[in-house]
């Protein structure tokens, strides 16, 4: 470290000493490149004091090399010329650093994809240019500065934003770890969209009876703080000291003595035709319960339909309806959040979606859900919307908003396996039915559910492929459905008593308004993206937030759960740590030559900046460090670290010289 | 040596997380381009400053190449969109200032995007040999 | 109490203001009424030196504001930047106005504090020129003169010896004399982005040449008004149809005439030689920095990207600094024609930039200096 003292914005040209390793990869580079010729080349450029050739620059031997080479010659710059900095910069950062250099100090010149690798058969132009991508690489040396990065101290709590089973699994493991969790619902219960399932594939055991267990916990568990009927207004900082304000919508009702006795409910006169969680179907009361299961088991006013005649108020034994209720708003202070908002379903359109909206019978697959379901509308008994008759001749329209050019390109990945898995259902219930499937493609991966589709299949469920043209609903309510199989090429006028929706999972309204709050970026399905595909799958590119479950794009439960414990063991790392580190390549502003003019003020997606008292102000652990406020910046003032416009000139200059130099 | 065909001098400003491992692809797909591409590497496309690329042509380049993550895919939310709104400032002065607009383009190119890249200094270089030197190239410099 | 929007017809109530001012003295009492009621605590005045030259000042004495009419069409000057950073009224043409929102949208000058009169403008004259021209088309020694006027299409000189000399702009245009070249095709004549906006455009009949036409723009108008009014400063009546029609038949006709400039400046220069056209013309300059300097919309400092990055030391066909200004002030410049004016080696730069800012503009749908809607440098304007 006491080396980095002398190298500062002070230092004479002179003092610069640049050591130059060209790294023949093998014959990878040395193969095409003549690499001693580069070498060679490289020591004549001005400030370069030591260049060598290594046959493995990234091997134990070439790394000491380079820290040996840092002693002896006394550099203070490192050039290496070899692979592509993607994979190896941190590598070579972290052996100059321990060669007594700051990491920053460090330059890399890519002589390998961009340059041997694709100039094979024209070795002498190859090195040419390597020699003058070096060139290049020593004229921004020169200029390198040393930057440190950031400590910033991490708030050891965590809030869990969407208490859906991914959500409610990233708090449990966060709790289960020993921190503080705030559990953000905005339903009035938690358990989202797996509590309204009946069943689940491919084991077809009953949904609430399994997640059940898991929202008691939740609620039981000492470390979690629930907060259902809220939502989160604001959020303000960065990792580890994020200041977040919930708004917890008014119940009306004191959960702290309410027992979900459900007398109120019984009370009340005020029938609603709009039962959200039976999808719609059938009808719930002002005053409600939201399930049987619901966590917490506590009533709710919907005061919009309320017509205060008071009759529950009257009822309740524990006194616990207060009318006069108002929203209240927490302020709380986190180091981490995650964000399992979830999904909304494709909601079909009349137009373009089979009839649905038009016909009686045409249902999507979470109505099915509800129809199915022991504590729906109709005690599990299947019949159909026109008559409540049960229907016998039960068809599924695969891919509905989904895989759909003029809808959503994407796959929606469980529809599929809920189709086979309520087509099972209905073959169980009811032998004397016929069901029919009609797919582009069966999309059965990870264990046990191609069996499942098997099994469909021995049940006797018929599979059409093929997509729907017409859908008629005729006057006694049943559907016929046109549709070619393709495999075959007959054509059917399909007659059936009901039609199922297939419909799939859409980024979700509420979900695009946290993405807003975070500033989290969106992917192109519109679902929160991730920071890397593979290798960062539930981290997003903002430190301390993390993205889970079907928010992050379309997924089934089981891998939901998994991302729900992956983003509480990404997310614990920093609580466990208590600190974070801020990127070392920030913007910072002269203050001498910034006129306050506030240009560069709206182009940070991550409200780095501000202006205070007419000057700037720059919020370092914000700093992603992109350096776009740079480049609008109309002074210089503003630059970004280790891409200052000097650093990129000279590289650009050094590009070009006058022939026979 | 048999004096050799002219080959042009062109400056590509590549986004880390994009463009420039689309490059990285192509090179580990092998895919074989003239050696006339000088990538300079920044973070985002955002910080590709229209300055540098005015730097770029008056230095000599024959051409400048702004790219970086396809639209939606930016690294830092958007700073492609402003990329783009910056590039068309660009575009509408190299075409006032009478320099042949193919000397300055842009195009996006994922991480993935190794051929398309590899393509792209093809078809771009082999233009430039048509138009022959940048006419703000200064004399004597290559 | 006026309003927003209100149309009127006005004049100062003290006679030797009325008489002194061009039309009416209304501009002159509602500038020197905001400064006596406190609404400011400075007015900028052109302190006159000759019938060809001013400086602006600001002075926080009432007298010297209402000893301050009289319309000068030789003093160009772009007012924007000395207003910057204080609490001041004044008067503008539509490009001084312009200038002054431009500052502001660059945290350089708060509107909220600084109140504009805008004055109708068909135009200015570059000082040096207009004694040129004194000379060779009228034929009267500069020194002479006392007073000049414009009246249908004509310029008017008088001299000492009570002689008038009247020849038509058009004439003096076609010599290369008259207007500056930017105000022959500049695009806004009725300064519609400042608080009032005035002008003797509509005034008929017996208040013609007595009276002001004045347009209320917004709250801080009225407020600047209102003000006027109630200290017994100013009269107003609101403006009949007829007055307003021949105002805006007036304006429409000055724009007219600016197209066609437009058309002739801006001939197209073909595509092939047109680098060779601008190298050529930047070829002379001697990096005095002026046309920067005097650029009422750029707030930044001496060091700037179009400074510090450009060196007299490159071997360059045209300069960085050329290059870089050229792109920030294409979504920008509002055409004033001060760097023009300042050019020490008269290198057409106006005239040049506007070649890069018109296209840059108009197919933006944009017109710098406004209104504080759209921000400086487009680039922010993310969908």
């Amino acid at each position: 470290m006491a080396q980095d003292e002398s190298i500062t914005g002070t230092e004479n040209a002179k003092d610069i000493r640049i050591g130059v390793f060209v790294c023949e990869c093998g014959t990878n580079i040395g193969g095409v490149v003549n690499c001693r010729a580069v070498a060679d080349y490289a020591a004549t450029l001005p400030n370069v004091v030591h260049s060598v050739v290594n046959k493995y620059t990234c091997s134990d031997a070439g790394q000491s090399e380079i820290k040996q080479a840092i002693k002896n010659h006394n550099l203070n710059r490192v050039l290496v010329a070899s692979c592509t900095p993607k994979t190896h910069e941190p590598i070579f950062r972290a052996c100059v650093e321990e060669g007594g250099l700051n990491p920053y100090l460090f330059e890399f010149v890519n002589i390998r994809e961009h340059c041997s690798w694709i100039h094979m058969q024209d070795k002498d132009s190859a090195t040419k240019k390597a020699s003058e991508l070096v060139r290049m690489g020593v004229s921004r040396a020169r200029l390198l500065e040393p930057l440190q990065s950031n400590e910033v101290p991490v708030t050891n709590k965590a809030l869990v934003i969407g208490a859906g089973v991914a959500g409610m699994q990233a708090a449990l493991d966060i709790a289960d770890m020993g921190y503080k969790v705030y559990l953000v619902e905005k339903n009035p219960s938690i358990g989202g969209k797996m509590a309204q399932l009946d069943k689940t594939f491919p084991t077809n055991d009953c949904s609430i009876c399994i997640l059940g267990p898991k929202m008691v916990e939740i609620a039981r568990n000492k470390n979690i703080e629930l907060m259902t009927y809220s939502e989160v207004e604001e959020v303000d900082g960065y990792v580890g000291n994020f200041k977040v304000k919930v708004k917890h919508k008014p119940r009306f009702i004191d959960t702290t003595t309410c027992t979900g006795c459900g007398l109120c409910v019984q009370k009340c006169p005020v029938e609603v035709p709009y039962f959200e969680f039976n999808e719609g179907i059938g009808t719930r009361k002002a005053i409600y319960v939201p399930f049987p299961q619901a966590v917490p088991l506590r009533a709710v006013v919907d005061k919009s339909v309320c017509i205060d005649c008071g009759a529950c108020i009257k009822t309740c034994e524990s006194h616990s309806i207060n009318m006069e209720q108002k929203e209240t708003f927490s302020d709380i202070e986190v180091g981490v959040i995650v964000v399992t908002t979830g999904y909304d379903i494709y909601d079909p359109e009349p137009k373009h979606d089979f009839g649905y909206g038009l016909c009686d019978n045409v249902v999507t697959g979470m109505e099915l859900e509800r129809l199915l379901n022991a504590s729906g509308p109709t005690m599990g008994k299947l019949v159909r919307p026109s008559d409540a008759k049960p229907p016998k001749r039960i068809g599924f329209v695969q891919c509905v908003g989904s895989r759909d050019k003029n809808r959503n390109r994407y796959c929606s990945g469980f529809c599929c396996m809920y189709a086979l898995k309520d087509a099972q259902l209905i073959r169980e219930k009811y032998p004397d039915s016929e069901v029919y499937i009609m797919y582009m493609d069966i999309r059965s991966p990870f264990r046990n559910y191609e069996e499942f589709y098997d099994r469909a299949r021995d049940m006797g469920i018929k599979f059409i492929r093929g997509k729907p043209g017409k859908v008629d609903e005729d006057k006694n309510g049943n559907v016929t459905v046109r549709i070619e199989d393709t495999l075959t090429s007959n054509l059917y006028n399909l007659e059936l008593d009901l039609l199922v929706l297939s419909v799939g999972a859409v980024a979700g309204e509420s979900s695009e308004h946290i993405r807003h709050l975070l500033k989290v970026s969106r992917a192109a399905d519109g679902f929160m993206m991730e920071a890397h595909p593979k290798l960062k799958p539930v981290d997003t590119n903002l430190d301390g937030i993390f993205i889970g479950g079907v928010t992050q794009g379309p997924k089934d439960i089981p891998y939901s759960v998994s991302q729900g414990s992956a983003c509480a063991a990404r997310a614990t790392r920093y609580l466990a740590q208590g600190k974070a580190t801020t990127e070392g390549i920030t913007v910072e502003v002269d203050d001498d030559v910034c006129v306050g003019c506030g240009i560069c003020v709206p182009m940070c997606p991550f409200q780095a900046l501000s202006l205070v008292d007419g000057k700037l102000n720059i919020i370092k652990a914000l700093c992603k460090g992109c350096g776009t406020c740079a480049t609008a910046c109309p002074t210089g003032a503003l630059q970004q670290n280790h891409f200052k416009n000097e650093q990129l000139l000279a590289q650009i200059r050094g590009a070009f010289t006058f022939e026979g130099e | 040596m048999a004096e050799k065909e002219w080959e042009p001098k062109i400056v590509a400003f590549c986004c880390n997380w994009c463009s420039y491992g689309g490059a990285d692809t192509a090179g580990m797909g092998r895919f074989q381009q003239p050696s006339s591409l000088r990538i300079i590497r920044v973070m985002c496309s955002g910080r590709i400053d229209p300055m540098h690329v005015f730097n770029a042509f008056l230095e000599g380049a024959d051409a400048v190449l702004v790219t970086g993550c396809h639209l939606g895919d930016c690294h830092y939310v958007n700073g492609n969109y402003k990329a783009e709104v910056r590039y068309q400032f660009l575009e509408e002065m190299v075409k006032q200032l009478g320099l042949e607009p193919e000397r300055l383009q842009l195009n996006w190119i994922s991480a993935s995007e190794g051929e398309k890249f590899a393509n792209f200094v093809r078809d771009v270089t082999a233009k430039i040999k048509e138009l022959g030197p940048s006419p703000l190239k200064p004399e004597g410099v290559n | 109490m006026v309003e927003v929007g209100d149309r009127l017809l006005g004049y100062a109530t003290d006679p030797n203001v009325r008489s002194k001012g061009a039309s009416g003295g209304l501009v002159t009492a509602v500038l020197a009424a905001a400064l006596e009621k406190g609404l400011v605590e400075g007015v900028v005045i052109l302190k006159r030196i000759d019938e060809y030259e001013a400086v602006p000042v600001i002075t926080d004495d009432v007298q010297e504001v209402l000893s301050s009419g009289g319309s000068m069409h030789a003093v160009p000057v772009n007012l924007a930047k000395y207003v910057v950073g204080k609490k001041v009224a004044m008067p503008g043409k539509p490009c001084d106005v312009r200038g002054v929102i431009e500052q502001a949208k660059r945290n350089s000058v708060d509107l909220s504090n600084t109140y504009i009169v805008g004055l109708n403008c068909g135009g200015s004259m570059h000082p040096v020129l207009t004694k040129e021209m004194l000379i060779k088309m009228y034929e009267i020694d500069p020194e002479d003169v006392v007073g000049e006027e414009i009246e249908k299409g004509k310029l008017i000189f008088k001299t000492k010896s009570g002689e008038e000399k009247s020849i038509s702009i058009d004439k003096l245009e076609e010599e290369g004399y008259g207007r500056r070249e930017s105000c022959r095709y500049c695009d806004v004549k009725i300064p519609v982005s400042a608080d009032l906006a005035c002008g003797n455009w509509g005034v008929i009949g017996e208040l013609a040449g007595n009276a002001t036409f004045c347009e209320v723009m917004n709250e801080k108008g009225k407020l600047l008004l209102d003000t006027a009014i109630e200290a017994g400063y100013v009269e107003v009546r609101p403006a009949d149809e007829k007055s307003i029609s021949i105002r805006e038949k007036v304006n429409s006709a000055m724009l007219k005439l600016g197209d066609e400039w437009k058309e002739k400046v801006f001939d197209e220069i073909p595509d092939k030689d047109r680098l060779k056209y601008y190298i050529d013309q930047f070829a002379d300059c001697i990096d005095c920095g002026a046309c920067k300097e005097v650029c009422p919309v750029c707030s930044c400092g001496p060091d700037s990207k179009c400074t510090m990055f450009h060196s007299l030391a490159d071997n360059y066909k045209m300069s960085m600094y050329h290059m870089v200004r050229l792109l920030h002030l294409s979504d920008s410049c509002i055409g004033c024609g001060q760097c023009a004016d300042v050019c020490p080696v008269d290198i057409p730069v106006t005239t040049i930039f506007r070649r890069f800012a018109n296209p840059a503009q108009k197919n933006r749908n944009y017109m710098p200096g406004m209104d504080l809607k759209r921000p400086p440098f487009l680039e922010v304007m993310l969908k």
